[in-house]
């Protein structure tokens, strides 16, 4: 180690992480690290030194905030202090830029990595445990392919020892493929209760077709886009066996998604040998992220924002819409900045057929409102459910905050940059 | 007694719909349906997979194929060769319309030479090559805009010489001497960045770059394929009746402007 390099390095890092805070920069949870990176290109192999029982990653295309704030309850709840990476600040700049904000040493750090950057931070750090959610298609224009990522990740976790413990989601026949015979040991959640079985498979899955073979798998049930009960009933490649099923605990938020979030979370508690009763607990006080199905007071009325940002996403966001008992007016907020995607075509993968006879109004905004409003158009029955569009989306939240009844929500579905535009409007707070 | 209005029905074949849908790309299936429905005219989509039947394969009345992420493609490519090969010649030159978006372009060419220089055989129905020169030369990615000839016009329908979409491939595709390209390149790269080209056309194919949902913002092509795919089937001009497209011109013009066309 060069250890004058080194402590440049932090110097600046703390410097600019201090300005930034002082003078509110939305970019402090990025530049402080990615300039002491510049400096000093290893640095994260120093840093993690000051964490002193455990690193954990979150990675996968959903759920990876939540996940990682349930899991930062639990380990609180333990007893222990907490680092984690702000969200969506998860390549290497945005994790190395946390421990800038850290005076002493932690217990814990938890942190959410990009698919992309995975395999860079897994270089730098083989994390205590190692939480693989889930692949979905994802902003094709950034990430690229499905197949791409998953191969990647598997050079990589192949070079994890078993000093690492990876939970994974059972139910993605993907994530399935690239944990098998590892040398790190491997948890697997799954669902396991056919309540949940969707009554027809989804248009958007990615990986229907054996990851091993090209075989066509078969499914007992799907719990949506390509995550079920699957098999292959060409080369043997089944389903693996479950740690924790949606009975092992109780999630504290609506969505069938959150049930993945919540298992998983727990089995990182238990791999932590955090007691079960302690783990649920830290559950039913859990409090979710904006965007992640917290419930904001605006004007007088209940809002819900829920982050939108690819089919998956998406159809899981309408399908827990649709099954709430909170009712009202929709609006859905398509952008296409840098971290939404630039292209916009997956909205035509999302089943916006389920709004078909939505009964409150729906109404679209965003950089995007046209190739939004054109894509519900050709969705609803324009007799049965009435639908508005504003692209200024000051003035489209004004209008559908007025839509609502007495005690109806008003639900937003939004991609990246749109939700923190319309946290921006609804709470004042700028930065998330 | 009064003789009953005539109904009018086509049937789109949809090749490989679980393995070619990269990024919306099933949205021109959508469009095509509501277009249909809209009119009064039946449309039925039919599967043009593993299991697909060279007879009903036959009897359809438009193609439509979207993109395949290596994979998958790997997975269909000799199915779709040895199987469907034949059976879609016959439908090209039977002059049944077709719509090939994203990456099934390349897959109608005669070859596709991939990045580590291995020679993938296409379906040899349009004179054209593509090649892939490697990951270090950039990919193709942004919106795109081409224009195009009066060629796909519907009488009595609103016509623009522009179609709007979204361009990302790694692949290059050379025409041959005798094919006509789609369109010419006003915003971005088409067919290989390099000669103006965008997609190819023959007979009653269109070939395109664009991927993912076409004719949600070029409601134009949209008319031009289910007003041909009648034309073919019924023997007779029949007339389109107008749909109130406002949304759909507005989000191809907010497009234009976007980009300075």
């Amino acid at each position: 180690m060069n250890t004058v390099q080194y402590f440049i390095a932090v110097a600046i890092g703390i410097f600019v992480s201090r300005i930034a805070r002082v003078f509110g920069y939305g970019a402090g949870s990025t530049w402080p690290g990615e300039l002491a990176l510049r400096v000093y290109p290893k640095i994260l192999q120093q840093l993690k030194k000051r964490v002193t029982k455990g690193i954990i990653y979150v990675a996968g295309t959903n759920g990876k905030t939540t996940t990682s704030l349930m899991i930062s309850g639990i380990l609180k709840n333990s007893g222990g202090t907490v680092l984690h990476n702000t969200s969506g600040a998860n390549l290497l700049n945005g994790v190395v830029s946390s421990f800038f904000n850290l005076w002493r040493k932690t217990d814990w750090a938890v942190f959410e990595i990009d698919e992309n950057s995975l395999p860079t931070l897994l270089r730098y750090i083989h994390p205590d445990v190692l939480v693989l959610m889930n692949l979905f298609r994802d902003q094709l224009d950034r990430y690229g392919e499905v197949d791409a990522i998953a191969s990647s990740w598997r050079t990589t976790l192949t070079t994890l020892s078993d000093t690492t413990t990876i939970v994974a989601n059972g139910d993605d026949p993907m994530i399935a493929a690239v944990t098998e015979s590892l040398k790190a040991r491997v948890v697997y959640i799954g669902l396991e209760d056919p309540k949940y079985y969707l009554p027809k498979m989804q248009h958007a899955t990615d990986s229907i077709y054996c990851p091993k073979c090209g075989t066509r798998l078969t499914y007992g049930g799907v719990y949506f886009s390509h995550l079920g009960k699957w098999a292959c009933g060409s080369c043997g490649f089944t389903h693996p066996d479950i740690l924790l099923t949606a009975a092992s605990y109780t999630s504290p938020l609506e969505g069938v998604y959150n049930i993945y979030n919540t298992l998983a979370a727990a089995a990182v508690g238990e791999v932590l040998k955090i007691d079960v009763g302690l783990i649920q607990k830290s559950f039913d006080a859990f409090h979710p992220a904006f965007g992640r199905m917290e419930e904001v007071l605006y004007h007088g009325v209940f809002i819900r924002v829920l982050l939108s940002k690819n089919p998956t996403g998406f159809n899981e966001s309408l399908r827990t819409v649709l099954a709430s008992d909170k009712k009202g007016p929709m609006m859905i907020v398509l952008n296409d900045r840098i971290p939404d995607g630039t292209d916009v075509s997956w909205i035509w993968d999302v089943d916006f057929e389920q709004l078909k006879n939505y009964p409150f109004t729906l109404m679209i905004s965003g950089c995007r409102t046209y190739d939004m409003a054109v894509r519900m158009g050709y969705a609803i029955d324009d007799k049965k459910t009435h639908m508005e569009h504003d692209e200024n989306l000051e003035s489209a939240i004004e209008k559908i905050v007025h839509k609502a009844n007495d005690g109806e929500t008003v639900w937003i579905l939004a991609t990246y940059s749109a939700m923190l535009d319309v946290r921006k409007i609804i709470t004042g707070k700028k930065i998330l | 007694m009064k003789s009953k209005k005539e109904s009018y029905s086509i049937t789109i074949g949809w090749l490989y719909p679980e393995l070619m849908s990269t990024y919306g790309d099933r949205g021109n299936i959508l469009v095509l349906e509501k277009r249909c429905a809209m009119r009064g005219i039946g449309c039925k989509i039919m599967p043009i997979d593993f299991q697909a039947d060279e007879k009903d394969i036959e009897k359809i009345d438009m193609v439509f194929g979207g993109g395949a992420q290596d994979r998958q493609q790997g997975i269909l490519i000799d199915d779709l060769r040895k199987r469907k090969g034949p059976v879609l010649g016959r439908l090209l030159h039977n002059n049944i319309p077709g719509l090939f978006v994203c990456g099934s372009p390349q897959l109608l060419g005669s070859f596709y030479m991939t990045g580590d220089g291995k020679k993938l055989e296409g379906l040899g129905l349009f004179d054209m090559e593509s090649r892939h020169f490697g990951n270090d030369k950039p990919r193709c990615i942004g919106n795109m805009v081409i224009f195009i000839s009066d060629a796909y016009k519907v009488d009595d329908l609103t016509y623009k010489n522009t179609v709007v979409g979204f361009e990302n491939h790694g692949g290059r595709t050379y025409l041959g001497d005798g094919l006509k390209p789609f369109g010419t390149v006003l915003v971005g790269n088409g067919n290989n960045g390099e000669d103006k080209t965008e997609g190819a056309v023959y007979k009653n194919w269109i070939a395109t770059y664009s991927h993912g949902p076409l004719l949600a913002k070029n409601p134009h092509i949209a008319d031009f394929l289910i007003a041909k795919a009648l034309e073919i089937k019924y023997r007779k001009v029949i007339k389109l009746s107008k749909l109130d497209d406002t949304l759909m011109w507005k989000a191809h013009d907010v497009m234009l402007g976007r980009l300075g066309v």
